[in-house]
């Protein structure tokens, strides 16, 4: 599914929204701010899109709710900001050191043939991978299912193709004028 | 964790890709069975001479007797047990070894759980039948497992056929969840579970391949996963770059909203050339067969031209500009 036009203009609305937030605030006159600026108003624009239904955006939310709540909570209506904003992400309470080492003692018990060797050497690698993945995926370390986790990253990666085309239109539009 | 489950119900049922179509099918196929067929009754062949005497209707007239006091049973569930075959279903049975499956991964530990509590006479019979099937993985045809519920909303089971890889029976009134276990693996209900999972996980990669530039060829997990960490990162890194770059280029933030409120993509600075050749007049709004909504577009510069957008991922795919990209990136670390 490749990102469609309307998704592209509903974004540039949603991320004008919130750059009008910024813009009276004429103190953000170095490059890093206003480049904070834009990347959070983006990023809220990308997850709102999603109205709150996948788990991505719910994290991303939340994690540039850190960074600046005002923004957030203006760029959402008020209602959602405040459900989204409160819910609290369950917490992992997983401590892998210790699951580690107790699945490493378990190894050590068994004894195994090659091919199973080879088998369990594939399946941890693929664990690797599909931790990596969470680690990029925003949200991800809250998806133990795997089936949620790619489909996540379907949706995931949609939303950032729609904002990356936004944005680089933008970025050729304002170089083009500048370029007169 | 009840959030995680609320979450993962909630985005099982937002599909944003195009398997929606594939379930939309799945449900259409099984109205249109629970509407064409309410009481078919297949014509079996008396291959399973135990079989005849029971009620045609019901569930398994193919199940071998083996010891197991089979009529009597079915008879207590003759009531609720309503099964619509498909014709296509018996003539494939009988014939070839080919086994199709389909096993529903959400209510089946659902029902693991629930006929632990369940203490009726029903349940106990049939946790017992299903021991003695799993026990006589018998025929020469056909190995089945059944599980079943009572009392359950109708709307578990349309999520369950719905999550369920291969729908081949549904029953009219109680809750099936029908598993037939392929011929040669094992009947556990763990097991089945675990093979639809595992297919519900590859076909999701399959839209992941078509999603990310450049894996056809790849074909294991690992591989695949690679390719689509690498993407999404270099798709953040980007969002970084172009940022930055926007910030560097307005100093007030005020882009030029205006022309990219519609669909079209700016093009690049070198499409400005021919303009010069060009009339001013041609540039008006008009004359253009793309439309553009805005009239905020005849403020500017004629010499700019907009063009419809090409494939959106066309010039991403570009192995130029991804290198060119990593470039600037390392320009802006470097700043």
């Amino acid at each position: 599914m490749q990102p469609t036009s309307s998704m592209k203009e509903e974004f540039l609305k949603k991320w004008q929204m919130g750059l009008q937030i910024y813009r009276p605030l004429i103190d953000n006159t170095s490059v890093s701010e206003r480049r904070k600026a834009i990347k959070l108003s983006a990023d809220v624009a990308m997850a709102s899109l999603r109205r709150g239904t996948t788990c991505w955006s719910r994290a991303l939310i939340q994690k540039t709710a850190t960074e600046d709540n005002f923004l957030v909570r203006q760029m959402l209506s008020g209602i959602k900001a405040e459900t989204l904003m409160n819910k609290k992400l369950p917490k992992v309470m997983c401590h892998r050191k210790i699951v580690r080492r107790s699945k490493k003692i378990l190894m050590r018990r068994k004894s195994k043939s090659v091919s199973e060797e080879i088998a369990a050497k594939a399946r941890k690698l693929v664990k690797r991978k599909t931790q990596g993945l969470r680690n990029v995926v925003p949200g991800g370390e809250f998806m133990n299912n795997d089936v949620l986790l790619i489909q996540e990253t379907l949706d995931y990666i949609v939303s950032l193709q729609t904002q990356v085309n936004v944005m680089r239109s933008i970025v050729d539009a304002a170089e083009a004028g500048i370029e007169r | 964790m009840m959030m995680n489950g609320g979450e993962a119900t909630e985005a099982e049922l937002f599909l944003n890709c195009d398997d929606m179509s594939v379930l939309e099918r799945q449900r259409v196929q099984l109205n249109y069975h629970q509407y064409h067929h309410p009481g078919f009754e297949p014509t079996l062949p008396c291959f399973f001479p135990n079989s005849s005497k029971m009620n045609v209707g019901e569930v398994d007239s193919f199940l071998p007797s083996a010891g197991l006091d089979l009529p009597e049973i079915y008879g207590e569930l003759h009531g609720d047990a309503r099964i619509s075959v498909s014709p296509g279903n018996i003539t494939t049975e009988f014939g070839n070894s080919k086994k199709r499956k389909f096993g529903c991964v959400d209510t089946e530990t659902k029902v693991c759980n629930e006929k632990k509590k369940m203490m009726m006479m029903m349940d106990r019979e049939v946790a017992v039948e299903e021991e003695e099937e799993e026990k006589s993985k018998v025929t020469e045809q056909c190995t089945r497992s059944i599980m079943k519920m009572k009392n359950k909303a109708k709307k578990e089971q349309n999520s369950c056929s719905n999550d369920s890889s291969k729908v081949t029976k549904d029953s009219q009134r109680t809750d099936y969840i029908h598993v037939r276990a392929r011929r040669g693996q094992a009947t556990d209900s763990h097991s089945i579970a675990e093979r639809a999972r595992r297919e519900k996980i590859s076909g999701r990669m399959k839209f992941l391949q078509d999603l990310v530039p450049g894996c056809e060829k790849i074909t294991g997990k690992a591989g695949m996963l690679d390719e689509i960490i690498n993407y999404v990162q270099s798709l953040q890194r980007q969002v970084e770059f172009l940022s930055m770059k926007l910030a560097t280029v307005s100093p007030r933030l005020d882009f030029n909203i205006d022309d990219i409120f519609s669909k079209e993509v700016v093009s690049a600075p070198m499409m400005n050339l021919p303009n010069t050749v060009m009339p001013p007049h041609m540039m008006v709004n008009s004359g253009y067969p793309h439309d553009m909504v805005n009239s905020g577009y005849v403020h500017f510069n004629p010499m700019q031209q907009v063009v419809t957008s090409s494939d959106p991922l066309s010039c991403f795919n570009n192995g130029q500009s991804a290198t060119m990209w990593d470039s600037e990136v390392q320009n802006l670390y470097t700043v």
